[in-house]
């Protein structure tokens, strides 16, 4: 026979969570940012703008989408129709998704706004969501700078109940950086009076900036942060340069970095493979043959065979070959010997 | 392709091919039940019975050797099988389809009687039947394979595993008898004479293997 049946006990399943940084530059910061003119001046510029690490690869890292609840921040689609505009649509979609009720607004902290910054993290690189505690995002305004993380640790130290929306986990962002809270301006890591600086959501690779903790002055946590929408000119003169996406990208490219990692549940199928010392002895090797008419090669292999295993193959019960292992050197095996190989399947 | 380091044993898997086509398939048939070890690679007259060390130095040529990784073609990997015999066996299991290659016209069909010998003490066809891949289905109008009537066997030989459209699907079939008939589609052929695919006879009793090749001419 040259087919063995797995029993039962030769498989195990097991899931384990990878981390790793988020960027496709494999580094743990991303301290260069780009932006495409092409992108930026094309249709999707008006709602967002795709953030790049390098001017010269086209992999998206993250993008940045501004969103008003009353149109504010770009031009209306139609002169004839207030506050519609796509800063409406990008506030109205992440409502949905998020919030899942169209009444309510973005509660950052204790305070209620009707704006926020979107930075959803490119798919790939968040994979299955994002490692709390890992965040630093830099910004810069025009009074300062500040560095950003989330309030996860709470959780785990403090024992507090992890809060939930539509878009699963809810943290807060505050002030410090990879996952230790800096209490300096407030105690929970806060704006002095504006509330959080924004909601990390992990489940769907989402950073919500809150713009209004950002504008405030140092003293109170901000760091004078000025952008095209409710707090500057509305809806007036809008051009991709001047737009409150762009106002966010320069905070982000003018600091030293964005810090983040992301997680991944990798399911593993071990298969315990078991050739017994009576079993897989000979070969049907045309070099372990002598000639036509299938005598072994040597005398000494009538009696005492030799074989190498260099490959492992499984099957399914119709003998159709799934998947396929190879050893790193062969391993001798003969009536007195007997192995144990596992093999790992990721799916 | 890269060799993989010896320095120590491990274990580099992927999946094949015809697995990913049955994982797409999601039907059930990808599901590992049973595993066979093979000998790829390895060239016994490399092993030195008149070692002037002794025995433990035998197989030194082999051993240490680098191995390749792992292919994902169905066809590339398990070519050579570890069988079990009895202790003692002088003569291995040889699997003989009667043709060294096979060249069909058009809508010419061939049933295929393989026989194992060296086994089952003078029975030469294999109870458990013999499993047969064509490398690409679509150079045949018909492959079947009769005489087999185990139901996974039977669920596999009715599968329609020509459903892809446009790439060289590999099918497999379990029989005592492989039946097939060569394609009467003239716009495979484009500007060529000939379609070219490969066929692999596995015995599933004895994990003796043939590959022939086959060739389709266009009337």
């Amino acid at each position: 026979m040259s087919y063995r049946r797995l029993e039962a006990d030769d498989f195990v399943v097991s899931s384990e969570a990878i981390s790793s940084t988020c960027w496709t530059t494999n580094a743990p910061q991303l301290t260069t940012f780009f932006t495409s003119s092409t992108q930026a001046n094309g249709s999707s510029g008006t709602y967002y703008l795709n953030i790049f690490d390098s001017a010269t690869t086209s992999s998206v890292q993250f993008a940045i989408a501004y969103g008003n609840a009353a149109g504010s921040g770009s031009a209306v689609y139609n002169t004839a129709v207030n506050g519609l505009s796509p800063t409406s649509t990008i506030f109205g979609q992440w409502q949905d998704l998020v919030i899942g009720d169209e009444n309510t607004n973005f509660v950052f902290g204790n305070i209620t706004s009707s704006e926020f910054f979107a930075l959803p993290i490119e798919r790939a690189c968040y994979k299955d969501s994002i490692f709390l505690g890992s965040l630093t995002l830099n910004l810069s305004g025009t009074l300062g700078s500040i560095k950003l993380t989330d309030n996860s640790s709470l959780y785990s130290t403090n024992g507090l109940a992890v809060q939930f929306n539509e878009a699963g986990r809810v943290f807060q962002l505050v002030s410090g950086s990879a996952g230790v809270i800096n209490t300096s301006v407030n105690a929970n890591g806060y704006s002095l009076a504006s509330g959080s600086y924004g909601w990390l959501l992990p489940d769907i690779g989402t950073i919500i900036l809150n713009p209004l903790a950002l504008s405030g002055s140092l003293v109170s946590g901000g760091i004078g942060f000025r952008w095209s929408g409710s707090n500057a000119t509305g809806s007036a003169a809008y051009t991709p340069a001047t737009n409150a996406n762009f106002s966010m990208f320069q905070a982000i490219s003018g600091s030293t970095g964005f810090t983040l990692n992301s997680q991944e549940t990798i399911t593993s199928d071990f298969i315990f493979v078991r050739p017994r010392s009576s079993e897989f002895n000979y070969s049907e090797n045309p070099s372990f043959i002598s000639g036509s008419t299938g005598a072994v090669l040597y005398p000494q292999f009538i009696n005492n065979p030799q074989v190498y295993i260099t490959t492992i193959g499984l099957y399914n019960d119709t003998n159709q070959l799934l998947a396929v292992a190879k050893l790193s050197r062969p391993l001798t095996k003969d009536f007195t010997k007997e192995a144990l190989v596992r093999v790992k399947l990721d799916f | 392709m890269a060799y993989l380091s010896n320095e120590f044993v491990t274990i580099d898997a992927v999946l094949t091919r015809k697995g990913r086509e049955l994982l797409a398939r999601n039907d059930g048939s990808f599901r590992i039940t049973q595993f066979a070890l093979a000998d790829d690679e390895i060239d016994y007259t490399l092993y030195n019975p008149n070692h002037p060390s002794g025995s433990a130095y035998y197989g030194q040529a082999i051993v240490n050797m680098p191995l390749l990784e792992a292919f994902p073609q169905t066809q590339q990997s398990m070519k050579y099988k570890l069988i079990t015999l009895p202790r003692g066996t002088n003569l291995l299991p040889i699997l003989n389809i009667g043709y060294p290659s096979i060249s069909l016209p058009q809508g010419a069909s061939l049933a295929l009687k393989p026989q194992t010998l060296n086994y089952l003490g003078g029975t030469t066809v294999e109870p458990s039947g013999y499993t047969a891949t064509i490398s690409d289905i679509r150079v045949l109008n018909n492959f079947e394979g009769v005489g087999v009537n185990t139901p996974a066997v039977t669920a596999l030989n009715i599968t329609n595993q020509t459903t892809t459209i446009g790439t060289s699907v590999s099918k497999t079939v379990v029989g005592t008898v492989i039946n097939m008939t060569a394609t009467t589609v003239n716009t495979l052929f484009n500007a060529a004479s000939q379609l070219s695919a490969t066929l692999t006879v596995v015995g599933n009793d004895s994990g003796a293997r043939v590959t022939v090749p086959v060739t389709i001419t266009k009337s």
